[in-house]
């Protein structure tokens, strides 16, 4: 009998058991969904961002269901990171998987400011950088939207810690292979891809946007292509690893983004469907691996990089 | 509960059965589940979050019911792509839910003469509530309105357990005209609200509790994200000072008097007083 093929994959120096992280803002700390999940069957909670000073969040209403997923606009609510640091974490610690904490800021400074401080915890193993938040009125995502302040954001980071870095990246923005390079470039150990998309619903018996903050972010089944490109894509331009988000729901989804360049995946919107869809897909993964008599999830990954074996377009040629 | 410590109530994915589904009216569908540790956990005013069979949209957050022995029931109005799909189920097919969830009413006080107030779909949210009002001794009035008679469903389950009933409907073909809300203003002063239904409905009962000098338990409606307290989207204003509010630095070291607070987690009941909507 083969050996049970090997899920645990490492992102710098975070070593994870299972490549499946949950996404920032969609689990909560983890122990809203403990009742319902098995949470050692996961490889890491990504916690909700964190800023420096308390932010009350968006007006509501902050969700809209879409077709093929959901928007929303919470606006980064969180007590701030003294509050956070002083009551929160240390509910965090003893988790049966493994913890990375969300940095999100106004300021390089800021960033950090809160990086140092919640890198400084032993209940955070590795930080993500949220420079990507579509729903703070531009503020937050203006980082990620710009190769420069991306890079300025980074380097602030990662000059307060050694813990594993991961930047998650937005897609909405004109070449975010650029952004991606100067990441990792600037000290990123690791990179998140894609943050949401955004979008907007409009309410035609009132004739006014659905959501309280006006605009959101598109996440779910609806984005999958665009995610599964980007990580294609920047997986052709960088050599550190990179977390494949944006509408897993199935083994197959789960598939695209490994086989994309991704050596994570990160599972949110899915877990508002069935909270047993990350462990359910570790499980489908095993399986997999083993019918293919594949040794490591790291085999895979990459594998769907072709070249295009023949040129359709002409000199010439409008289409 | 409300108010109180919150109860760890184990909730857990359960795999119930269909085992009666009754269509009260058009595109009222009550299904009766075989759900043995749902219904002995469930309290008056908790949710399940219904798993959609074919996977393909977010879980749906409704009201549990009847909760007796080993059945519990859901009773919805088929608005959507996610209450369509549910509608479909026949008895014999498997439904998965999460549940019980979330803070219901807290109908523990000495309260002897309560009114409940239900809207519409409302009504599913208050039945377990009157049952346990009831057994408590308490003289119960149900006002319950709906935009037209057929849409009043199962208001004669509540006359039968003992309450005194107040019907109103949007266009008079049973009850009174109006709104529920215009009757419970000229009825005789209740010690306590229990009331679900539309944020309308709710914010005027909070307005009329007031007026009365009584205070009011309210269970709210929103969209829900997780519904699990994971994602911070179907929230309303609370005072920081409610027994309810969640975490978060009081007015003066750098937080506020007012914190969001999640419908799915921190509620769905709060008192009317402490809102601020």
């Amino acid at each position: 009998m083969n050996p049970q093929p090997a899920l645990a994959i490492r992102l710098g120096k975070l070593e994870l058991a299972y490549p499946t992280l949950m996404g920032s803002g969609c689990y909560g700390s983890g122990e809203e969904f403990a009742p319902f999940a098995d949470l050692s069957k996961i490889g890491a909670i990504v916690l909700k961002s964190v800023t420096r000073l308390p932010r009350l969040g968006n007006p509501t209403p902050r969700l809209v269901h879409t077709p093929a997923g959901m928007l929303n606009a919470i606006g980064l609510q969180n007590p701030g990171i003294e509050w956070y640091l002083e009551r929160e974490l240390h509910k965090y610690a003893g988790r049966p998987c493994k913890i990375v904490g969300s940095v999100a800021g106004f300021e390089i400074d800021d960033y950090a400011y809160v990086c140092e401080r919640l890198a400084a915890r032993d209940e955070i193993e590795a930080i993500e950088l949220n420079v990507s938040c579509p729903n703070v009125a531009r503020e937050g995502e203006t980082f990620g939207c710009d190769p420069d302040l991306t890079a300025r954001v980074v380097e602030a980071a990662r000059a307060t810690t050694n813990k594993t870095l991961i930047v998650k990246l937005s897609p909405n923005v004109t070449d975010i292979v650029a952004i991606a390079r100067q990441a990792e470039n600037s000290g990123a150990d690791a990179l998140a891809v894609i943050n949401t998309v955004r979008g907007m619903a409009i309410d035609v018996e009132t004739w006014r946007p659905r959501l309280g903050n006006i605009t959101g972010g598109l996440s779910g089944p609806a984005i999958r292509p665009i995610a599964v490109l980007a990580v294609y894509e920047i997986a052709q331009a960088v050599s550190i690893p990179i977390v494949g988000q944006g509408g897993i729901e199935t083994l197959a989804d789960a598939l695209e983004f490994f086989l994309a360049g991704a050596t994570a995946i990160s599972i949110g919107t899915a877990n508002f469907t069935d909270p047993r869809i990350p462990e359910r897909l570790v499980a489908e993964l095993q399986a997999y691996l083993t019918r293919r008599n594949i040794g490591s999830i790291q085999e895979i990954v990459g594998r769907a990089h072709v070249e295009i074996a023949t040129a359709h377009q002409y000199e010439g040629d409008e289409g | 509960m409300m108010g109180m410590a919150m109860l760890d109530l184990h909730p857990r994915v359960a795999t119930t059965t269909i085992l009666e589904r009754h269509e009260l009216a058009d595109g009222v569908v009550l299904l009766t589940l075989h759900a043995p540790e749902l219904a002995d956990a469930t309290q008056p005013g908790q949710y399940l979050m219904a798993i959609p069979p074919s996977g393909e949209a977010a879980a749906t957050a409704l009201a549990v019911y009847e909760a007796e022995g080993k059945r519990a029931s859901i009773l919805f109005f088929v608005t959507g792509k996610r209450t369509r799909e549910l509608a479909t189920l026949a008895c014999g097919d498997r439904l998965d839910v999460v549940g019980p969830l979330g803070n219901g009413f807290d109908c523990s006080g000495d309260a002897r003469d309560v009114a409940i107030v239900a809207g519409g779909v409302g009504i599913a949210s208050v039945w377990l509530c009157a049952r346990e009002l009831l057994r408590r001794g308490a003289h119960v009035r149900l006002f319950y309105g709906a935009r037209t008679a057929e849409l009043l469903v199962d208001a004669q389950r509540f006359a039968d357990a003992g309450c005194e009933l107040v019907l109103a409907t949007d266009d008079g073909t049973r009850g009174e005209r109006g709104f529920v809300t215009d009757a419970l203003v000229r009825s005789r002063k209740p010690e306590l609200i229990y009331a679900c239904g539309p944020s309308p409905m709710l914010r005027r009962i909070g307005e009329i509790a007031n007026g009365f000098g009584v205070r009011a338990q309210l269970s709210l409606e929103e969209t829900f994200g997780c519904g699990v307290g994971g994602c911070w989207g179907c929230v309303v204003p609370l005072t920081n000072a409610s027994a309810q509010a969640p975490s978060f630095p009081p007015a003066g070291r750098g937080g506020s008097d007012v914190v969001y607070a999640r419908i799915c987690k921190e509620g769905p009941v709060f008192w009317a007083h402490e809102l601020r909507w």
